[in-house]
Parts: structure tokens; sequence; C-alpha cells
């Protein structure tokens, strides 16, 4: 796959990738901006109103009639917590328009349009957003805020993280607080999102089999024409300070029959160049079916059937996670120690670092495989400020030797663990 | 090897039967560096009871057994774990069982013969023992505590037990705590001569490869058995009617969680193949009319704070059974479902407007051709449409020749008052 990047204007940025193995045109824009406490509500709410109407395309009905004229176009928006900032993210992926069954216009050219306008040209009443949708808007926002205990795994982690980072930006949870939806108002909501819009960092997506000039494509479309130029205000991800903490050991109840235990670690690296350690380092100790924890908790101990964990590389922070019987917390929590130290220790082969690194690479090889996969990873390294292609990337993993993951291993700290429990 | 091309997403498909009656299906993807081998049994959570060939007598297994089998594949003869070995090649090796039919499959962009190589011989060489037979109960007691917790999983396994008495499709697929306790090596291994005849089994394959020269690597790696005779699959007689129109169960959740279930006929003799794609394709498009993102019923419960998002909308169906399942949460799921119901009628009384119909049609089109963006959705799609007699090109050709009128007369078929469940999951 091709990529390109091309700065439209100060702080916005048109990235293209090119590929022709693809049935469908994936096109995506990226606001990027600070997390914190004062404003997460605020990007929620603007992130769901959005959606619901543009200039032209008046409610949801009339968007998703569009869409789905559109061969049924999918039209999505997410929102992430990715390090210390808040991305606001909007998707349209539709059909190239080499498979419709009969020529049908310019799919490509009305789906960048939409999207465009959707994002930066809302449908406004009385200099704000329609005081309908915001209402209508504040009540799903408390009900996914409310929804965080459902998914009885997913809430654990989401808990582990605010321990891990209270009073930090990172603690917050993304779609805000129920007790700022309140003093939101429609005009004073409108001026915020003004306010994001000038100053946020701006990223353009669009993967597919392109043949026409899609740069002059988004350059004269009218909505881009009005953005200001702007730097852009969000956080670069930064080797986190190493700080001396006592582990936090956090029991709640819920009505469960299985016990979800979280363990949050921090890995203190020094540099940059330590991510890819790290990242070998998960591997080997939670990151596939041949790691220390699913070998020793699960296949040998048959404490779980899931034992993993997950290396959050923006934070530097590692999650390990398993579904144990409640009774069993004492004997599973013994044995994930176990499998930390014996990582400090270098108790592990050079057949499970090379393995490791062979699912590593796998990976790595399928970004090209993927559109989204595609975008996520020019997204993550403009974040980062970095230009790795993926064959250096392969280099790097390839050339890290057993000390250097030890070393790792050593600035390896727990710093919460969490169990749920009925 | 026999091609099968499609001009509209502009694919082929090469497909074989073997001698030994194996199928293998074989999709050319140029260019791709992923690759992906999926080779499945038809034999579910739902063949619990059957005639092996050769013998008079009915057996019947404990529920569970299915899932059970796929986990203990991997364990091989010398002590190692084939999904260690697979993973250790850098491929993502995975298995998974369904209520028809259990497959093993890995994804990679190197390694791929090496990987074949563990795949076919795990899968042709069971090994069982007392100990590693009991050492699975922990892990896969583990995993149904999991779901234990997963209200969807909970809303949806109370839907089927509301609109079925008898079929075996209610059943948890992993079995219960109890049920699996009764599984042993004997059992184990009966399943497995019976289901895992290379006759009742399909694979496919789907990467950038040469598929003639791939299908011999296949033959080359494949054991030499006897033919065997037909599997007697023995399902209870199941009514028409549902068991009972409302089902609920309490659990800690933020919001009720919801699933309408319309429980529909699938008669054995009902095999026209064209038919029942057709069928597939309108219940498809009526869901979106009824309950889809530019409904009136959407939105008008979007307004009103009833519903929060876009219910799933899904047509379930196999040999004995068919049903629609529609998934959500909301704040008031009574008032949601006398509104569905409401709406049918309408449409019903009405017919069915001719631009939401042209419009929903050209989506559901779209939504077609995305499904061959990836190798994993194009291998799995292709094994489990085929165990239903189905071959995945059909929906793309099928699609132009259903009309509002052929949609009308479904909508009155199919969307019955009668055959409605409401299954709810809700806080005390």
């Amino acid at each position: 796959m091709e990529h390109e990047v091309k700065e439209i204007k100060k702080g916005i940025k048109f990235h293209i990738l090119n590929s022709d193995k693809f049935k469908t045109n994936l096109f995506a824009i990226f606001l990027t901006t600070k997390l914190n406490r004062e404003n997460v509500t605020k990007n929620a709410l603007v992130s769901m109103l959005l959606r619901r109407g543009s200039k032209n395309m008046k409610s949801q009905e009339e968007i998703s009639k569009k869409m789905e004229e559109l061969y049924g176009a999918i039209f999505d928006c997410g929102l992430d917590k990715t390090g210390d900032n808040q991305v606001l993210k909007f998707y349209i992926e539709a059909i190239n328009d080499n498979y419709l069954p009969k020529h049908d216009g310019n799919i490509l050219n009305t789906v960048i349009n939409s999207l465009l306008e959707i994002a930066f040209n809302p449908y406004i009443e009385n200099e704000g957003f329609k005081k309908e949708y915001l209402e209508q808007e504040k009540n799903n926002i408390k009900q996914r805020i409310e929804g965080k205990i459902d998914n009885k795994a997913r809430y654990s982690l989401e808990r582990t993280i605010e321990e891990m980072y209270k009073n930090e930006p990172y603690g917050l949870y993304k779609f805000g607080y129920i007790e700022d939806l309140e003093k939101i108002n429609e005009k004073d909501l409108y001026n915020y999102y003004i306010d994001l819009i000038n100053n946020c960092k701006i990223d353009i997506f669009l993967s597919g089999k392109l043949d026409e000039d899609v740069e002059k494509l988004i350059e004269e479309n009218e909505n881009i024409k009005s953005l200001k130029e702007r730097t852009p205000l969000f956080e670069m991800p930064k080797v986190p300070e190493k700080k001396d903490i006592e582990e936090n050991i956090v029991t709640e109840s819920m009505e469960v029959t299985q016990g979800k235990l979280v363990i949050g670690l921090n890995v203190n690296i020094s540099s940059d160049e330590d991510k890819y350690t790290t990242l070998l380092y998960n591997s080997i100790l939670g990151g596939s079916a041949n790691s220390k924890l699913f070998q020793n908790v699960r296949e040998k101990a048959h404490l779980a059937y899931v034992a993993s964990s997950t290396y959050y590389r923006f934070k530097s922070i590692i999650f390990i996670n398993s579904g144990i019987e409640i009774s069993n917390y004492d004997k599973a929590l013994k044995l994930i120690r176990e499998q930390i130290e014996d990582m400090k220790k270098g108790n592990f082969t050079d057949e499970e670092i090379e393995n490791s690194k062979k699912g590593i690479i796998a990976a790595i090889k399928t970004i090209d495989d993927e559109q989204d996969t595609g975008i996520t990873y020019y997204f993550g390294q403009e974040l980062a400020n970095s230009n790795v292609s993926e064959e250096e990337y392969i280099k790097k993993i390839e050339s890290i030797n057993k000390e250097e993951i030890v070393d790792i291993a050593n600035k390896v700290q727990i710093n919460t663990i969490y169990f749920l429990k009925d | 090897m026999q091609i099968i091309e499609n001009l509209k997403v502009k694919e082929k498909l090469y497909i074989e039967k073997l001698q030994n009656g194996l199928t293998v299906m074989i999709i050319p993807k140029p260019g791709m560096k992923k690759k992906y081998m999926i080779w499945g049994t038809n034999y579910g959570s739902n063949d619990n009871k059957f005639i092996v060939p050769g013998e008079e007598e009915v057996t019947e297994v404990p529920n569970g057994v299915a899932h059970f089998l796929e986990h203990k594949l991997f364990e091989q003869e010398n002590g190692t774990n084939s999904l260690d070995t697979l993973t250790a090649l850098g491929v993502n090796a995975n298995a998974y069982t369904t209520n028809d039919h259990t497959a093993y499959l890995f994804e990679c962009t190197d390694n791929f013969y090496e990987a074949m190589d563990e795949l076919m011989d795990y899968v042709q060489h069971p090994y069982f023992t007392d100990e590693n037979v009991e050492k699975e109960k922990g892990i896969i007691g583990q995993e149904i505590r999991m779901y234990d917790d997963y209200p969807d999983w909970r809303v949806y396994l109370n839907t089927l037990e509301a609109m079925y008495h008898e079929n075996p499709i209610k059943i948890d697929i992993t079995g219960t705590i109890e049920t699996i306790s009764k599984i042993d090596k004997d059992i184990l291994y009966k399943c497995y001569n019976t289901f895992y005849h290379p006759s009742n089994m399909a694979m496919v394959i789907v990467g950038d490869f040469k598929p003639e020269e791939l299908l011999e690597e296949v033959k080359k790696r494949l054991v030499k058995k006897e033919a065997s005779g037909e599997i007697k699959r023995i399902y209870p007689e199941e009514k028409e009617e549902i068991v009972k129109p409302e089902i609920i169960q309490k659990l800690e959740v933020s919001n009720p969680i919801y699933t309408i279930g319309i429980k529909d006929v699938r008669k054995e003799n009902s095999n026209n193949k064209n038919e029942i794609i057709k069928k597939h394709i309108s219940i498809e498009i009526l869901l979106n009319i009824i309950f889809g993102r530019s409904s009136k019923l959407y939105q008008d419960l979007y307004k009103d704070g009833i519903i929060y998002g876009e219910p799933s909308l899904d047509y379930e169906f196999g040999k004995n059974y068919a049903h629609i399942l529609i998934t959500g949460m909301s704040s008031n799921p009574r008032k949601m479902y006398d509104s569905f119901k409401q709406r049918v009628k309408e449409l019903k009384n009405n017919g069915i407007d001719k631009n939401d119909f042209e419009r929903l049609k050209k989506m559901i089109y779209g939504n077609y051709v995305r499904e061959y963006n990836d190798v994993q959705d194009i291998a799995r799609m292709f094994l489990s449409d085929y165990f239903k007699g189905i071959c995945s090109f059909d929906y793309l050709e099928e699609i132009e020749g259903i009309n509002v009128e052929y949609l009308n007369q479904v909508l009155k078929d199919v969307f019955k008052e009668e055959k409605m469940v409401l299954s709810i999951v809700e806080n005390e």
C-alpha cells in the first residue's frame, strides 16, 4: 500500500492509502484534542450531535437514507481515548464504483462531500445546535455512562484505569460524566464546537482504489476551504516519569458468577525505542496462546478460560485480564505474580522469543490487507510524530535480544490489582 | 476443479469433491499477503442423537460434546498442543463450534504450508485420555461461567427457550457444567469417528494461491479413510407454535436488554435452494424497512428515548429451524414491542413502499459485496453457507429477482403475531 501525506493547511493533514485489494473505499476524519475534565463530556456530546444532522441532511433519517442509496455506505462515529487525547472519529465506507451492478453516479465524490459536511457543517438553529437533538443525546450519553456495568470484564478494566490514573486525564471516562450534562446548553456547546474545529488536530484519511485526483476533491471542498490554519492543541505521547508506587489493591462486589481479575502494570521505559521491546515482553507474558499466562494459568492450572495481557503503548502500561472462580483469587494472583517474577529473572527461552517475534511480524504484515488497520497504524504514527515503515518496524522487532527483554521486565511494576466478585 | 465465477464481485471459486468425499473450495486473492484456511465438519451442538453408520441402535450423547471435541482436538499424543505449535509458527489459529458445524482454522502471512501440516495433522489424529478430558472440564467450566455474566447471551438463549419446545437449537453450545461432567473419552471418540469423516467435512482456503497446485498439497496430507455410510441424525418433532410469548430474566444491567424472536417454519422438504436464499434476502430487506436506521419506527422510538441505538437485525436458519431475532437496549421494552407490532400491522395493511424497497435492496447488495474484502469473512461465509447447501455467490445473483410483491408475501407469511416472543433481561 502506498501511503502519502499532504498538509492541506497548517494543522490539517490528508493521508492517502492507495490499494486495489479492496471492494470498498474508506474515508475517515479524525479530530484530536486534549483530554481534560472540563471538556470530556462536551466532546462526547459533540460527537453524538454531529451524526444527528448537517446543513443539507437535516436529520439522522436523511443521512441514513442517503447512505442506503449509496449501496449501503456505512456511516459511523467513534470516540476514542488515545494517550492523553480524545479523538472524535467519523467514517464512511462505501462500495468502490467497480463493483456496482450498474453505473450509478460517482459514489466516492458523494461520500467525501457528505462526511466533510457532517463533521464541519452541522445542522444549526438560532446559532446553536438543535435543542431537541441535544436533549436526546444527553439522554443517550447518560445511558452509555450507566451502561458501563453491562459488560463486567470491560467494566473491571475501566475501573482499573480509573484507579491507576486518579486525578489524571487518562483516568477520565471517554463518554464523560452525568453531572456535567445539566450545565450544557445548545448555544454554549455550539460555541465550544467552533472552538474545537478551529484548534484541534485534523487528520483526513482515504483508503481504497483511487483513480481520480482525490487531492483536488478535498482541496476544493467548500467545508475544507472554510477551515482555518492552526497550531493544533493535542498531547504528544511522552515517556512517562518513573514513579515509586505502592500496590493498590481494590476489591468490589457486583452480581457476577465469575470473578474478574485485572492487574494494571506500569512499564517504566526510558526511551521510545523501549516500546518495541515492551511489545515483545507483553507477547511472551500474555499476548498469545504460547504465553506464560495462557500456558500456566489456563492450560496447566485450569483456573481460567481467559488469561491474557494487553499493552497500551501510548501510556506504557500493560493490563492482565482473567476470569476466574471467585474462591480461586489467591491461587490465581500468586500464579500471575510468579509469571511476572519469572520474566524478571529471565526464565524464558530463545524459542519463546522467536515465536513471539513471528506473531508480531505477521501482524505487522497484515496492516496492508485491512483498510481500518492501515488507517489506525498511520494515525498512530502521526500522533507519535514518527515515520516508521512496516519494513523498519519488522527490523526493529527482529533485532531485539533477551537481555533487552529482561531489562524491560525489571522495569515492570504492579500498580493496581482489581478484583470484581459477587 | 470446477470454476464458478462471479462477475459482480469479480471473484472465482474453485471447487472439488475428492474421492474420499471431502469438498475443497479455494478462492484466490492475488496480491493479498493474508492467507486463511478453515476446515469444518457438519457437526454441531444440535447433533446429540444419531445412528452411527453400520449400527442399528440410536446413540444419544450429553449436551456440549461437539464443543468439547473442538477443545480437545488440539491435544497431540506426543504431549504437544497444536494451538501452541501453530502459534509458534506466527500464525493466528483458532476453532469454533456452532449449532450445525465445528471449524478449525488459521490465518497467516508466512509459514502457510507448515501450518497446514499441523492443522491437517491434528484434525485427523485425535488423542483423548481420561486425564486430558478431566482437565478440560475446568477450562470449559470457566468459559460457561463467562457466558453466564453476558446479558446479551442470556437474552438470546432465553428467546430460543420461549420459541422452541424440543428443537436442540435452544441448547447452549457449550453444554452446562452438569452435562459436560458426563463426557468421557469414549463418547468423544465415538462422536469423532462418526462425524469427522471426510464425506461429512468441507475445507475453504482463501489467499494468493494457484488452486490446482494447492489442491495437490491438500490431497498429500489426507489420511486414507474407509468409505462410510450416511449418518442418520435424529431431531425431535417441533410444533409450529411458540412455547410462551414472554420470558424475563433478572440481572444487573443499566437498562433492559430485549430480543424480539419470530419463529419461522423450516421444513426438511423445503430444499429449493433459490427459494431459501430469496426468502433470506427478503427478510433482511424487510427487517430494515421495519426497524432499520432510516425507518419511521426507529426514528420515533429514538426521539422518545425508548431506544438508544439501532437494534441488531438477524435471520438465522438451519436444516430444521428458522427464526428472526431483533436485539437491542430499551428503557421500555414492552412499549417498544407494542410499537413494533403496530408497525408490522400497518405495513401489512398498506403494503411496502416502493422507494423504501429499492433503496434498501441497494443497501443489502452493498452489504454482500463488502463481505469480499477480507480473507476471513470470505472463508467463513463459504463454509457456513456450504453446510446449508448454499453457494455464497448466489446471494449476489438472487437479489435482482426480488420484487415488492414477493416482499409483501414474505411479510404476511413470516411476521405473524402469534409466532412472536419477547425476551427481556432487566434489573430486579
